[in-house]
């Protein structure tokens, strides 16, 4: 896949993504490009990751490690400068996972108004699926001088707060969870019930449409007609609507967040991180099944 | 963030072991899954760290004829399920010992430095074998098959 055919599929960002053939010509990039790997699977990158990138793992890096909350401004500063960015570095994020997690650490950065970022369409799948270079070596790069950045939470991030007055005013709402989830059917996993909800079911009115519908087999993101079709034709969605994402704990929902808002252009599209860990536990907190 | 030669060393290995297994599982079922065993038990999740099934078969004195499994999952998830599953088997552990193995020394034994916070992952495979386990004793003694 080229970009001509990224322009093809119709997305309102066309420029968030970029292709595998575009990162394969952008490896030695490395003033002006990092590629960051974001999986699930942390031990992949070690098994071998595209030559030059780095890591980032979402639990370890982007986490704060005592509250449940994002990293603070001072620790991003300084990971960007350990990984060698600076403000104005064009950060290309691919993963495992049809990139699931590498939307996941697109919106932290996201929250800290690094927006010169792009999602590489396809990625490890797609990248190791074309038989391209793969390495373990790890790349070292000098470090940088990035400033300290406001946090700002408001523009891609919902609150429960926030969740209350989008469901007084009847706001749209989209469940990325598996139909089983969104049912009620599934409170946690076996032996974890700690890391479950002591309710289940759904946000009221929230529409379910599992996360990795937005993708084609090959992991690339279905055309923007395609996407249309399910999130418009098929929820009711529409581009002026505010609408705010949520899954277990916020990183399923990141991916349809990333698709919301680049690939479909929604200016008003917010992740609920807090979830249903968070939902499914409040107090007297409004149902449906 | 800066790791010792020595951390950093010990990472590697505990990442190479855990690799070598996921990509090599032992006692794993690809395709058929055994229908004689007196327990199925699933656990984890697909959408986070993996899913495993582990197949238990008691004998007639109550001790593990026999151990496997199948899943789907990260490679620390199946990595570790197939060391456990390896060691319990090599060192004849009885259902009890199983039940008495110790998550935080597993883990430890894995390697703190590769597993980071993913400890669930780490033990997916060890605590649904003891749920196996727990559900073997539990038809035992209602006399009944187990499977699940």
């Amino acid at each position: 896949m080229t970009e001509q055919e990224i322009q093809q599929k119709g997305y309102a960002n066309p420029d968030a993504l970029v292709s595998t053939q575009w990162v394969a010509e952008h490896l030695g990039d490395t003033d002006n490009v990092r590629i960051v790997e974001s999986d699930e699977d942390v031990l992949l990158y070690d098994i071998g990751h595209i030559p030059n990138s780095v890591k980032v793992d979402w639990v370890e890096d982007l986490n704060d490690p005592l509250m449940r909350d994002y990293l603070d401004p001072e620790h991003f500063a300084n990971l960007m400068a350990e990984l060698g960015i600076s403000p104005e570095t064009t950060v290309i994020f691919y993963g495992d996972k049809n990139n699931w997690w590498a939307t996941y650490a697109l919106w932290v950065f996201g929250l800290f108004g690094h927006d010169n970022v792009k999602v590489m369409d396809g990625g490890r799948v797609k990248w190791e699926a074309e038989g391209r270079e793969m390495t373990q070596e790890v790349p070292s790069f000098a470090r940088t001088d990035y400033p300290v950045p406001q946090r700002d939470d408001s523009r891609i991030r919902a609150f429960k707060e926030d969740v209350d007055r989008h469901l007084e005013a009847r706001g749209q709402m989209v469940d990325v969870r598996s139909p089983g989830e969104y049912r009620g059917e599934l409170l946690h996993m076996p032996d974890y019930p700690q890391e479950g909800a002591l309710r289940g079911g759904h946000i009221p009115g929230a529409a379910n449409v599992p996360w990795a519908r937005a993708v084609r087999e090959d992991a690339t993101f279905k055309s923007a007609d395609e996407l249309k079709e399910i999130y418009e034709g098929e929820v009711g969605l529409s581009q002026g609507d505010d609408v705010i994402a949520y899954c277990r704990i916020g990183e399923r929902s990141s991916h349809t967040w990333f698709v919301l808002k680049y690939l479909l252009g929604y200016e008003g599209v917010r992740n609920y991180d807090g979830s249903w860990t968070e939902w499914g536990n409040l107090v007297r907190a409004p149902i449906e099944r | 963030m800066e790791a010792k030669p020595g951390a950093l060393e010990r990472k590697k290995s505990g990442a190479d072991l855990l690799v070598e297994h996921s990509r090599n599982p032992r006692h794993k079922h690809e395709e058929d899954v055994p229908e004689d065993a007196d327990v199925a038990m699933p656990g984890g999740s697909p959408e986070c760290g993996g899913s495993v099934v582990i197949y238990l078969k008691g004998d007639a004195d109550g001790n593990v004829e026999w151990l496997s499994w199948t899943g789907q999952g990260d490679t620390i998830s199946m990595g570790a399920t197939s060391i456990v599953i390896e060691r319990i088997l090599n060192e004849g552990l009885s259902m009890q010992e199983i039940l008495e193995l110790d998550y935080e020394e597993f883990v430890d034994s894995l390697g703190r430095e590769v597993i980071g916070s993913r400890t669930r992952h780490a033990t997916l495979g060890l605590s649904t074998i003891k749920g196996a386990v727990r559900q073997y004793q539990r038809a035992g003694r209602s006399g009944g098959r187990a499977a699940v």
